[in-house]
């Protein structure tokens, strides 16, 4: 179970940091960096850039991704951002508009 | 879906919305939600929190105002205004602040209630001396109250207590019963000390 939780009705406008997993499913503008995974489910809204570990999305991101795990962008998720991880799985029907900077 | 700041977590900037919040970690800013807010024990909000309940077990540096109730559990600890209609604060919990059982829209109505109370009681007690003034004795009673409003408004508090002590002594003689039970009650507590 996650340990943060911004459930839908939520907004938070300012920086989130977390040493085990956030979920999003509400909105939060500024900065989130967790030290575990990021989920931003779907509906939820992220105008901020993401430091984290394993980061998946459904939803919506605005911002860049920095993950030291993987970033999946999950069917209907839509990114507009610069998205940097080891692996970087796109799924069929992502919105997605950024570069990618796997470390080769 | 209610909300959770994790244990770990730290949000510096304000927190709203609709649904509930529980706050196990750090929040540097303000709270408002719709929904019911609680601060777990070691969880800290440094701003002020709204919500309809706020139930607090730790931390809180900043006003809290709910609409329904705020509940200080034991290892509470507040240091703002607490404003609620309905507050419970357990023991050990630890306030420091101003406390007030009122919402900002409640506190209308229970002046609103105050001032009929006021004006009720005298009406209340003006007819009680009247109607056993007529039965008892009628010149007696009747003189009392005429000098009684000439002088100035001042005495007509006075009035009523005349009124009611003309009414006990008019309706029965059970003065006298009162009396002696008391001093039957302290004879024989006097007995038994001996």
């Amino acid at each position: 179970m996650a340990s943060t939780i911004i459930g839908s009705g939520i907004t938070i406008e300012g920086d989130i940091a977390s040493d085990e997993d956030v979920v999003v499913s509400g909105t939060v503008r500024g900065k989130l960096s967790a030290r575990e995974g990021v989920v931003v489910e779907q509906g939820g809204v992220v105008e901020a850039d993401i430091q984290g570990g394993a980061t998946s999305v459904a939803g919506s991101v605005t911002g860049n991704i920095h993950s030291t795990d993987r970033v999946d962008l999950q069917g209907g998720a839509k990114v507009v951002g610069n998205v940097k991880a080891t692996r970087i799985t796109i799924a069929d029907g992502a919105q997605f508009k950024g570069n990618v900077d796997m470390d080769v | 879906m209610s909300s959770v700041i994790g244990k770990s977590a730290v949000v510096r900037g304000k927190v709203r919305g609709d649904g509930d919040l529980e706050v196990q970690g750090h929040v540097e800013g303000e709270i408002t939600v719709s929904g019911d807010v609680t601060v777990e024990a070691g969880g800290l909000v440094g701003a002020a929190v709204n919500g309809r309940r706020i139930v607090v077990r730790g931390a809180v540096r900043g006003d809290l105002v709910a609409s329904e109730a705020i509940e200080l559990g034991n290892g509470a600890r507040v240091v703002g205004d607490v404003r609620a209609p309905r507050i419970a604060i357990t023991e050990g919990a630890l306030v420091r602040g101003h406390v007030q059982t009122q919402g900002a829209g409640a506190s209308s109505t229970p002046r609103a209630a105050a001032t009929p109370r006021a004006a009720a009681a005298p009406v209340k007690a003006t007819p009680a001396p009247v109607r056993a003034a007529t039965p008892a004795r009628a010149p007696a009673p009747a003189a009392r109250p005429v000098p009684a409003p000439a002088p100035s408004t001042r005495k007509v508090e006075a009035k009523p207590a005349a009124g009611r002590g003309s009414v006990l002594a008019g309706a029965r003689p059970a003065a006298p019963p009162p009396m002696v039970v008391p001093v039957l009650k302290k004879g024989t507590k006097v007995t038994k000390k001996r």
